[in-house]
Parts: C-alpha cells; structure tokens; sequence
C-alpha cells in the first residue's frame, strides 16, 4: 500500500502550484485553471484521508466539489467572454477598473 | 400699595422701546410722544412709589422693601429676579425718569430735522431708561449687570447715532463710528472685573441676593483678602461704566453723539450707574479700609486730571464732558472718604466717625443727584446753542447771550450751580465732599493721603468754576464769532421749556439738604444686620448752615470759586488779561500736554496694540494652532490614512490573492507559534 505522505506531499506540491498561478500569471483563463488545480489538491487529500480511515464521508464530499466546481467553472467562464467582449482582453492588469 | 408696582418703573420705557421699534414710523413726530408719555409714567409711578414707600411701616422698619421670585436654578443655587426698593433706588429712579423725561421733551425740538432716524433715536434712548431705572430697582446683582449691560448696548447704538450719514460728512461719520466702539470696548473692560467680582462674591456668599450680601453676619463670616478683592473688582467696573482714571478716555470722545445722548448719559443714566454701584456696595467696601482708601484716591485724582484737560479746550461738549468727569471723580471721592470714615469708626467703636462718614455718604448721593439736573441742564443748554449756530467750537461762537437770552441765562444758572457758587445746588453738595475729605485727613495713619486728595478737591473747585465761566464768556459775552453772526436766534419751544424746569432744579435742588435730604439718604451700618439707607435723623436746617459757615475751608473754597470767576472774566470777556501769558501763547509744553489729552489716546493705543494685539495673536494662535489643530489634526490623520489604505485596492486579483495567500500563512505560523507556546498537544 503506497504510504499516505505521497499522498499528501502529491497534494501540498499541486495546491502550491495552484496558488503561484493564481498569484503570478497575467491571463484569467489560467487563474481559473489554477483555482481547479488547487480544488483537486483537496480533493486528492479527501480520497486519501478517506481511503486511509475507511470512511466514505470523504470520496461524498468530493462528489460534491466537483459539481460545484463545475458550476464555478461555468460561472467563470461566463464572466470572463463577457469581460472580453466589453474590454477585449482577459488579462488582469486589463480588467483592474474595479477599485477606489 | 404702591411699592408693590415698582416693576412697572423699568417696564413702562421697555414697553415704549418695543412699540417705538417696531411701529414708531407710523406714529406722530416717530415715536417721539410715546417715549415721552412712557418716561412720564416712570416718573410718575416712581413719584408714587417713593412716596409710598417712604411714608410707609417698612421704612421703619427694615428700611427696604424686597420682593422676588425664583429666575433659573443653577444646581442647588437660585438665582432670583424681583425689584429692592430703598432711599438709593428711590432717588435713582425720581431723578433718572424725570431728568430723561425733560430731555426726550427737548430731543422733539433738536433732533425734529431727521426724519425716519427719529425712530431707531426715540427707540434707543427709551431703552437705555429701561437700563438706568432697571438698575437701579433690581434686587441682586445679576439683575442688575444685565440692565447695566443693556446700558453699554444702548451707548454704543446712541454714541453711534451718526455713524452713517452723518450730517458733518463722512469723516464726522467714521468719528463717531468709532467712538461707539471705544466706548463699547474700554467699559467692556470695567465690566469683566465687575463679572469677575460678582464670582468671586457669589462662591463666597452663596448668594447675590443684595438682603443676603450686605448683611453684617455674613459679610462677617467671609474672608476678608476675598472681600476686598471682589469689591476692588466692582470697583473696577465703577471705574469703566462713570469713565475715572485710567478707563476714562472714552467719554470725551462719545461727544461724537447728538448732544442730547450726551446729555442722557451725563446726567440721567450710564455714568450716574457707577456711582450707584459703588453706593450700593458701600457696605461690602467697608470691610476693608484700604479698598476705600483706593476708591477715594481714584475719584480725587481723576477730578484733577479731568479738570485739567478742560482748561483749554476749545470743544464746547468736550468741556462739559471733562467736568462730568471731574464731578463724578468728586462723587468717587465722597464715597470713598465717607466709608473710609464709617470703617474706622466701626473698627474703633467711635460714633463720631461713623456720623461723619454718613455725611460722605450722604455728600456723594446729593452730588449724584445735583450733578444730574445742573449736568443735563448743561448738555441741553449746549445743544441749544449747536443747534443755532452749528458749530461745536466756542472760538467760532461768542455774543450769543442778546440772540438767545433763555439759553444764556439759564446756562448761567447751571454754570453758577457747577462751580459751586453760594446757595446753588452744587454748592451744598461739594462743599460737604470737601469737608469729609478733610475730616478723613484728620483721621491715622493715612489720613495725609486725604490730604493730598483734599488739596487736589480744592484745586479742582478752582479750575471748575474757571474752565465753566471761560465756557460760558467764551460763547455768550464778547464779539460775534463768525458763526455767530448767522446764529438763528433761540431755539424753539420744546427745547427752551425743559432748560426752564432744569434751571430751577440746578438752582434749588440742593435745598433738599436742609429738609430732610440727609436722614433719607444716610447709610446706617449694622453690626449683626443688613445695613440699610435711610431713616437716620434729619438735622435740620441749622445744623448744615453751621457746620458750613463756620468752618473757614468753606470760605477759602468760596473765595477760590469767585477768584476763578472774576479771573475767567477778565480773561475771555474784558479780555484785559490775555490767556496766552499763562500758556505762552500755546507754546508751553504743559498747554500741549493738556491739549493732547496728556496723550491718554497714544498710551491708550499703544496699551492695546502692544497689550492687546499682543494677547489677541496668543489667543488666536492657541486657538488655530493647539484648539484646531488638534481637531484637524485627528481628521487629517483618518482621512490621510483612509487614502493610503485605499491605495492598496487597485483592482488587480493577483494582489488581493496575494495577501489572502498571506494572511492564511501568517495565520497558520501563529497558531503554531501558540501551539507549542501552550505546550503542545
């Protein structure tokens, strides 16, 4: 049986990379793909957990976020067409106007 | 029965201010009538006051009728309203309402050419009665400071009458503009001592009450450094309201006024108030001898000083006003020596001193009062002749007595009566003055301060019989000036009729002396009760003709007061003698010093620019730079560090994530950081 470290270390070193993107890079598209990125590091973490301690609460939850996941995806992408169609980008920096 | 109505005094005139204001425009001569039917009405319901109170059991008995009711509670402190009826009010009230009476008849005939102003006039004139009668029947102390106060409003809206449009032209306007607020401003300064003193008095007494405060038990009961302070302090404002030494400059210059507001405020009301003060507040000044001793010294010293300034000047009214000056320094002065007398005495058991210290007391009263008819009579006399010839300088007058022989005799009269000339009303009442500051200068240790003083009254009596007669040779007798040529004539009815009735009091008013004046006006001290005024015994009339005419000073004073005379005759009517030896032709560094005022305006102005400017600028900064900069201050602070703070939202997601990623880290480590901190699992 792999040991639940690989597990974890798997889940720790895909969120990280979530988070840089979401911090670093300058498309929308690619935030969002990174927030997904950081949602199956959870994930990846709740199947471990549950596997590990026999309990199925986790594999529900996880169900769970990938519907949500979905509709935050379709949310978002929605937002960001229509973003493009006012400004014609979907960089950041083009789409800072929100602000004091 | 009629003392009870005694608050009708001061509401009648209120009334009339009120209806004048609002409606005189639409009224016969602005208002003028209602003002004069008002003032009648006050004399008359004083007249019947004083009748009644003065034949009535509570003369008697008490000496003093009160009543009050509850004004506003301070905490456990009431602070009552309500009218004291005693001699002192008594006289204020018959001599201020019938004098101001007199005038407002003879204000229809000088101000009759100003058409619409007459109202805002009738209007001011009837509330500044309003002050003078409500002064002088208020039962405390802050009743009395706000009708002391609606005084020194309605000087400075009287002083100030022709501060536009004035008929002189615009530099007459801008004068008189700013005599209303010199006077304004200088007794402004007297009356925040006069507040001052009022505090202090009413932490130490509990009360302003005049029934609480004058009473020998509790006076007792206070320290005695705390009384002498609050009565220097109400000393003070004496000394702003009737303009001594060195609050005195503004008087002169409120000549700028029309002459009959002159004449108001000389005789009837404003200056006449400090010396009720300082009347009124005898008893408090006679815990303390030194106090009295100051208040003596201020009033001679400024009877001096003022008479001085008027030996030279050319200013019809600004002569009058310095003797206003000097005969309320001499009033100051009666006072002053009169408590210092009734001090000793009490202190030393000595009954004599006591009675001799009444008649200072009752000296000053009389003076207050012969001073108001002789004073008024003066003003309105002067006024008479501006109205004819339309000058105010007496160089340009001269001859008049053949075009206006009423105005010329009846300012004889009054001349006469000022200088103290024998059997005229000012005669009685300074010759009295004189003698208690002798007897004040035979007392120990500091009777050589009295004096002095003494002395400087007998000058006095010299230069005021002089400078009056220069005053009235110089406009009545010799050649015709160049404005009196085209004088015209005597002026009408309604201003001849009031000079008339006033020259017979100037001439005789001083006989109530012999009547009985003395037991109503006597201040009898107490040395468990309230000290009362009235109800001493009356000596008759033998009693004064002796003590006067047997006591050699009066003969000196007599003599000096004809010396003075007959020298002003030869000086400006024969002109035999020329007035410029004595001054060196105007040359003589004391003629200008006299002249100039002995520069009292430049030491003024340098006082205010040096004291003043300089306290206003620390004030102004302490309250832009420590008051406002605080509160700016602290508005500054949140709003600069609100805009910095916004700075941070720039609309750019990668930041906000930043530092929620942050703030999710710093979290994590400081929860670990308590973790092991408290010891762990």
């Amino acid at each position: 049986m792999i040991p639940i470290e690989y597990f974890i270390t798997f889940g720790i070193i895909l969120f990280c990379i979530g988070a840089y993107g979401v911090m670093s890079k300058s498309s929308t598209i690619v935030v969002l793909m990174c927030i997904e990125l950081m949602l199956n590091a959870a994930n990846i973490n709740f199947v471990a957990f549950s596997a590990f301690t026999g309990d199925v609460m986790g594999q529900v939850m996880v169900i769970m976020t990938i519907s949500v996941a979905a509709a935050e995806v379709a949310v978002g992408i929605a937002i960001v067409l229509n973003a493009y169609k006012v400004r014609k980008t979907v960089s950041t920096e083009g789409l800072a106007s929100m602000r004091w | 029965m009629f003392v009870e109505y005694t608050w009708l005094v001061p509401l009648i005139p209120a009334l009339c201010f009120a209806i004048v204001g609002f409606f005189g425009r639409r009224t016969p001569a602005c208002g003028g009538y209602i003002a004069i039917v008002g003032a009648a009405a006050s004399f008359v319901i004083a007249c019947l006051v004083s009748y009644d109170f003065w034949t009535s059991d509570a003369y008697a008995g008490p000496g003093y009728v009160e009543e009050h009711i509850k004004w506003f509670s301070l905490g456990g402190h009431d602070v009552n309203i309500g009218y004291y009826v005693d001699s002192l009010s008594c006289l204020m009230m018959l001599f201020a309402s019938f004098i101001s009476t007199l005038i407002f008849i003879y204000s229809l005939g000088y101000m009759g050419d100003q058409g619409d102003k007459r109202r805002r006039y009738f209007a001011e004139v009837a509330l500044f009665l309003t002050g003078m009668l409500g002064l002088a029947a208020s039962s405390n102390m802050v009743e009395m400071f706000i009708f002391w106060e609606i005084m020194g409003l309605c000087s400075y809206l009287l002083i100030g009458f022709w501060g536009f449009d004035h008929p002189g032209g615009e530099d007459m306007a801008d004068n008189a503009a700013s005599a209303a607020k010199k006077a304004f401003l200088v007794t402004r300064a007297g009356d925040v001592c006069l507040m001052g003193g009022m505090f202090i008095l009413y932490q130490a007494m509990g009360s302003l009450d005049y029934s609480v405060i004058f009473n020998q038990a509790n006076l007792s009961a206070v320290d005695g450094d705390t009384l002498a302070l609050a009565s220097l302090l109400i000393f003070g404002g004496a000394i702003g309201k009737s303009a001594q030494f060195p609050l005195m400059d503004w008087l002169p210059d409120a000549m700028a006024g029309p002459t009959t507001v002159s004449a108001l405020i000389h005789a009837a009301t404003m200056v006449k108030a400090g010396v009720y003060l300082v009347a009124r507040c005898l008893p408090l000044f006679c815990q303390n001898e030194e106090v009295l001793l100051f208040v003596a010294v201020i009033g001679g010293f400024t009877a001096f000083f003022a008479a001085t300034m008027a030996m030279n000047n050319m200013n019809i009214k600004k002569v009058l006003a310095y003797s206003t000056l000097s005969q309320l320094g001499y009033m100051f002065l009666s006072l002053g020596a009169g408590g210092y007398l009734i001090c000793l005495g009490i202190k030393d058991g000595n009954a004599e001193l006591v009675a001799a210290g009444a008649v200072g007391y009752i000296a000053g009263c009389l003076h207050m009062a012969n001073h108001a008819f002789f004073k008024a009579l003066l003003f309105l006399c002067s006024g008479s002749v501006i109205h004819s010839c339309g000058t105010e300088d007496m160089r340009l007058m001269g001859g008049l007595g053949k075009k206006m022989p009423i105005t010329s005799i009846t300012m004889l009269i009054g001349c006469l009566s000022i200088a103290g000339f024998p059997f005229f009303s000012g005669f009685w009442s300074k010759d009295l003055v004189i003698e208690t500051v002798f007897e004040a200068g035979e007392t120990d240790p500091l009777g050589w301060v009295f004096m002095i003083v003494w002395f400087l009254a007998i000058v006095t009596a010299f230069m005021t019989a002089f400078y009056m007669f220069r005053l009235w040779f110089m406009t009545f007798r010799g050649e015709a000036g160049p404005n009196a040529e085209h004088a015209h004539g005597e002026s009408p009815k309604s201003m001849t009729m009031p000079l008339m009735i006033l020259s017979v009091f100037a001439f005789g008013f001083g006989f109530v002396l012999l009547t009985g004046f003395d037991g109503l006006l006597e201040l009898v001290p107490s040395a468990t009760g309230l000290w009362t005024v009235g109800n001493g015994a009356a000596e008759g009339v033998g009693h004064y003709m002796g003590e006067l005419f047997t006591n050699p000073y009066t003969y000196l004073t007599i003599a000096l007061v004809l010396l003075a005379i007959g020298l002003a005759y030869l000086m400006y009517c024969k002109r035999s003698v020329s007035p410029g030896i004595v001054s060196k032709d105007g040359k003589s560094w004391l003629y200008r010093a006299v002249a100039n005022r002995w520069y009292m305006p430049e030491i003024y102005d340098q006082v205010s620019w040096k004291l003043g400017y300089g306290v206003a600028r620390g004030v102004d900064f302490f309250d832009r730079d420590i008051i406002d900069g605080t509160v700016n201050g602290l508005s500054n602070a949140v709003v600069g560090g609100g805009e910095s703070v916004s700075k941070m939202q720039d609309g750019n997601v990668h930041t906000y994530s930043t530092v929620v990623v942050a703030g999710i880290i710093l979290l994590f480590a400081a929860s670990l950081v308590l973790f092991f901190v408290f010891g762990g699992i």
